[in-house]
This record gives C-alpha cells, structure tokens and sequence, in this order.
C-alpha cells in the first residue's frame, strides 16, 4: 500500500534519512523503532508529504506524493512528534475545523468527530480551550484529529508520550482495534510498545534500516541466552569460584547481595551457547541450591549495539 | 481557503489582537475626525484618511505578525500542509482573513462621514470619499502583504512584526528619499551597478552554482554598460526613478482627490500579489531544506 522507495533526507551536509526502502502492506501495523534522532520523524514527515525528500520517492497505492499531493494527503490521517493543536480553540471547534480543511461533509461531519471523541475519551473535556488541557489530552486530541475522516492510513508519531500508564494501556488497545481497519505506521523509542501492538517492526538508526522483522523474531533475537542472571544461597567466593569452574564460561561477577545469605551473579558464556544445564549441574553438585536463574534480556541499547556492530562485521 | 480564513477570523478575536486593532485604529481615526474635521469645520473628509495612513503603518504588525509566524512555533502548520489544502489556499485564507479585519474596521469609519453628512458638512460628496476609501483599502492590502511574508520568515511574532515595521518605514520614507538623491548620470550608474551586484548575490545565495552567478554577472554588467554608452538620459534621475517604484504612499495621492486611475490600483494589486506568491514560495521552499 505504501512504498517508500529510496528516500533520502540531507539537512546541508548531514544525512537525516538514507537511502530508505520499505512497504507497507494494507491492513499492517508497522513500528518505527529507533534512538532519538535516528530519522523516525523525518520519514513519517516525508510520507505524509510535509517534508520533501532529497531523492527517492513515497507512493501511496501508486499514486506519488509530490505529484498528486491532494489524493494522497486525503488518505492519511497524521499525528505528528507534538500534537498539532490551536490552543486557542475548543476541542470541539478544533475537530470540526480539521473535518473543514479534510474536506469531511456536512452530513458526516457529527459522527466523524463523535467517533474520534469517543475512542479516545475526549467527550468529556469537548467544550474546554485546548490551551487548558493536560499534556495527556492534548495528546488524546492529536490523535483524535488524525483519525477525523477515517482515513485508510495512519502516521502516529509516538503516541504514547506524555500519557500516564493507565493510558498507554488504553492507548495501545485502541491502536491495536484501528489496526482492523487502518494501515498504521507508528513510531517509539519504546520496545515493549512496538512488540505490544505491531505486526512487524523496522529499527533505524542513522537514519538507516539496519532490521525489518516480526516482533516475535526480534525478541528471539533479544533474549541472550549465554547471559545468565542467577542467584544462589551461598558465599559470594565460593559461588563465584563453582561459576568459573564451569568450562564455557567466560566470565562471572558478583552483583552483591540482594536478599540475606545470597549471592546475585551475572554469568556470560561464549556467544550462542546455552549454558543454563551445565550452571545448573555445577551449583548443585557443589551443594549451592540455585534459589533464582534467568536469561537476561537486552536493552534497547544492546540491540542496537548488538545490530551496528554486527553490521559493521558484514560491511 | 474557507476555513482557514473563518479560523482565522475567530482566531483574531477570541485573542485581543483584532480588538486592539479595530479599537485603536477607530480611536485614533476618531481624533483625526474630531480635530480636522468636526471642530474646525473642514468639509474635506479624505485628509483624515491620509493622515491615518502613517498611523496604520504601526497597526498592520500587529495585524500581520502572527499569521504565519505562530503556525510554525506551535507546530500547527504540520496539520494544515498535510491536509489536502494547497498551500496557496492556506495563504490566501490567513491574507483574505487579515484583510477581513482590515475591511470591518474600515466600515466602522464610515460612520464619520455620515456623520458629517447630516450636519451638512459633506464637501465634495460622496463619490470622493468613495475614491479615498479604495485608495486606503488597496494600500492597505499592499501593507499586510508585505506583513503575510514577513510572517513566513521566522517563528518568532515580535521578529515578525519588527521586520513588517521596519519594511514599512523604509518604504514610507522613500519618498523622501527620493526628493533629495542625486539626479547625475554617474551616480545612477553606481546605484545600478550596486542592483546588478544584489541580484548576482541573490542568484548565487539561491542556486549556490558559481557558474550561474558568473554568467548573471556578465549578462547585467554587459546590459549597463551598453546603456550607459547609448543612453546616457536614461541614468538621469534613475535612482528616484527605481526608488519610486516601491513608493506605496505616493500612489495614495489620487485616490484622496477622489481620482480612479487604473496603474496605481493595478499597482497595489500586483504588489500584493508579489508578495503573496513569495510568501507561498517561502513556505515551500522550507520543505526542502
């Protein structure tokens, strides 16, 4: 449905975006994944045609942004980095001027912004001045603004910040309803938001892809198994000396005590090997009960780390 | 263009801006009246429009400074150019919009003449006023032109209103100006020069090929020179000549008298125009760097 095709973006001599290629398919849920700064905004202002790339071109079922700007722009409804709100305009008064500038008719006009204040749970705040609502529901009335005219496809540039937890929940839910019938490009810096909610990610970096998978494979990929988080009822020594003993152990450290008459170790073994038996098998052998063992799971920051060093390796 | 031009009608009245506009530009009419007028006798309506010229000249910034400027601070205009609106629809909107303010302030002020009409105290009559209130109503699009674009220039209200300010002034003063340049062939030919030397600066500042530059150097040296060798009366008075095509207040003149002539409303409107486009230039041209 959308083909983002070469897209590169040069602010003077630095490269924002890079030589992007990617699809969207109809009916997708497709998470940008990255740091800040990595490009995520840039390219979700190209698609929807606020920014103009250098090179490359951005289709929407085939028809060019920059060549037939009105079609396109008619089928996507955007949430931009901040909440593109007048705030000196009642929320109400604001939705009906997008459903204006949408071009949403007359007759539509009450159930399309009814629709958007309902889903995100605005009705209640529809008569106040923007200017006095809370971060959270100007962030609500963003969203709501993308949604007016339900168009096809939709660009949330994060989401969720600024809501409160309770929200984020609500938020992700309602993402994952739109899913039914939206295409949605989403964007975080949060990775259990991404896998929460998005049938396939893309993480940028440098304004480069450097990985396009399900989430499912990306947290296979995230779960180190060769890092073992354990803790054991014993002395922090003599806990240490068993985990060194074992042969493909790399590396063992004591993280101190966390709960009395234990001791928390972190174990690395050699790259992709599972050791978790042989830990296993040693502790007991030597009488020190394993109270607590678990992989450890990555950070964002070690994937991306992960996934730039591997790329360098290939390059 | 509806939309924005009734968001932005609303826009300036919920806030105090149109208030403070209308308001001062009423009162400030509204003493001109009274004093040239009402208690001097003057029949001679059109004298306190031409005396509320240089007042307006401080009131278009604070028409004008916010139009765009505001837009791109609150990140508003990420909704409106991603919108199937074009952008010369968005522009025209918040200039027809400016302009609508403009026109309501200006039909507050014909209560004056009304005024004057029942005591009997109309000069010329009606259709002199009429020509005074076109002139005045043209000129004052020319100025919020001038304010539209450079409300696209920055996002900052204060520096847009500034500029608008300072552009106004300069064009005010020109007149002045003027009168008092040297009218000397040579001089023409060293203000022209200078001109050539802008318009190769702006062609290298825009392209950034130093090729172009040479080439647009070579051209406008070789076309002045020749003009000076050909026609050296073409250089007398040359830079009240150039000076005069920017002169928004001198064309006023007629108008006041009551006199319709075509080149300067054809004058105020494509000036607006211009201004108008490179406004919608500005805005777009910010999409690609």
């Amino acid at each position: 449905m959308i083909q983002v095709e070469n897209v590169t973006k040069k602010y003077g001599q630095r490269m924002a975006v890079d030589h992007l290629n990617f699809t969207v398919n109809r009916g997708e849920i497709l998470g940008f994944l990255g740091p800040n700064g990595a490009g995520k905004s840039t390219t979700m202002n190209i698609i929807t045609g606020y920014l103009s790339a250098t090179e490359g071109s951005v289709k929407l079922d085939g028809h060019d942004i920059l060549e037939e700007p009105q079609a396109v722009k008619k089928q996507i409804g955007y949430m931009p980095e901040l909440p593109p709100v007048y705030i000196d305009m009642t929320v109400r008064d604001y939705l009906s001027f997008v459903c204006d500038i949408k071009g949403v008719s007359r007759s539509r006009r009450k159930e399309s912004m009814g629709r958007s204040m309902e889903m995100l749970k605005i009705s209640d705040v529809s008569g106040r001045l923007i200017k006095n609502l809370s971060k959270g529901y100007k962030q609500r009335v963003g969203i709501a603004q993308a949604l007016i005219g339900t168009p096809p496809v939709l660009i949330l540039d994060e989401p969720t910040i600024g809501l409160d937890p309770q929200q984020i929940i609500e938020t992700r839910n309602l993402i994952r309803d739109l899913g039914r019938e939206h295409t949605i490009i989403l964007s975080s810096h949060i990775l259990p938001e991404v896998q929460a909610v998005c049938s396939r990610v893309l993480i940028i970096n440098r304004g480069k892809i450097v990985a396009s998978d399900t989430p499912e494979n990306l947290s296979r990929g995230m779960t180190a198994d060769n890092r073992l988080s354990i803790r054991v009822a014993g002395a922090e020594a003599e806990a240490l000396a068993v985990a060194r003993r074992v042969p493909q152990v790399v590396k063992a450290e004591s993280l101190g005590t966390r709960e009395h008459g234990t001791v928390d170790l972190v174990i690395e073994a050699h790259k992709d090997q599972d050791v978790r038996r042989e830990v296993f098998t040693a502790f007991a052998k030597a009488d020190l009960p394993l109270l607590q063992m678990k992989s450890m799971d990555l950070t964002l920051e070690e994937i991306f780390l992960n996934l730039i060093t591997e790329e360098r390796e290939v390059s | 263009m509806l939309a924005v031009f009734r968001r932005e009608i609303r826009a300036y009245f919920v806030s105090p801006i149109g208030f403070v506009f209308v308001g001062f530009f009423i009162l400030i009419a509204g003493v001109f009246f009274a004093i040239s007028n009402l208690l001097s006798g003057n029949p001679t309506f059109n004298g306190v429009l031409s005396s509320l010229t240089f007042i307006f000249l401080f009131l278009v910034p604070i028409l004008t400074m916010r139009l765009i400027s505001e837009e791109t601070r609150q990140k508003t205009d990420q909704l409106l150019i991603t919108s199937p609106l074009s952008i010369t629809g968005i522009v025209l909107g918040k200039y027809l919009a400016a302009v609508g303010v403009f026109v309501i302030t200006l039909l507050i002020t014909v209560l004056f003449p009304v005024i004057m009409s029942f005591f009997s105290l109309l000069g010329l009559g009606w259709w002199e006023i009429l020509g005074g209130y076109i002139g005045f109503l043209l000129m004052g699009c020319a100025f919020i032109a001038v304010g539209l674009f450079f409300s696209s220039l920055t996002d900052n209200q204060l520096i847009a209103a500034v500029e608008t300010f300072a552009a106004l002034l300069l064009i005010w003063i020109l007149d002045f100006v003027a009168q008092s340049v040297p009218a000397d062939p040579v001089s023409g030919l060293v203000f022209l020069a200078l001109l050539g030397l802008c318009l190769v600066a702006l062609v290298y500042f825009s392209t950034r090929a130093v090729g172009a530059a040479i080439v647009t150097f070579i051209l406008a040296a070789a076309a002045i020179v020749l003009l000076f060798v050909f026609s050296r009366s073409f250089f007398t008075g040359l830079i009240a000549k150039i000076l005069s095509w920017f002169s928004l207040v001198k064309r006023y003149g007629d108008f006041s008298l009551g006199i319709l002539s075509l080149s300067p409303i054809v004058y105020y409107i494509s000036f607006s125009g211009a201004f108008i486009f490179l406004t919608i230039r500005m805005i777009e041209k910010r999409r690609w760097v």
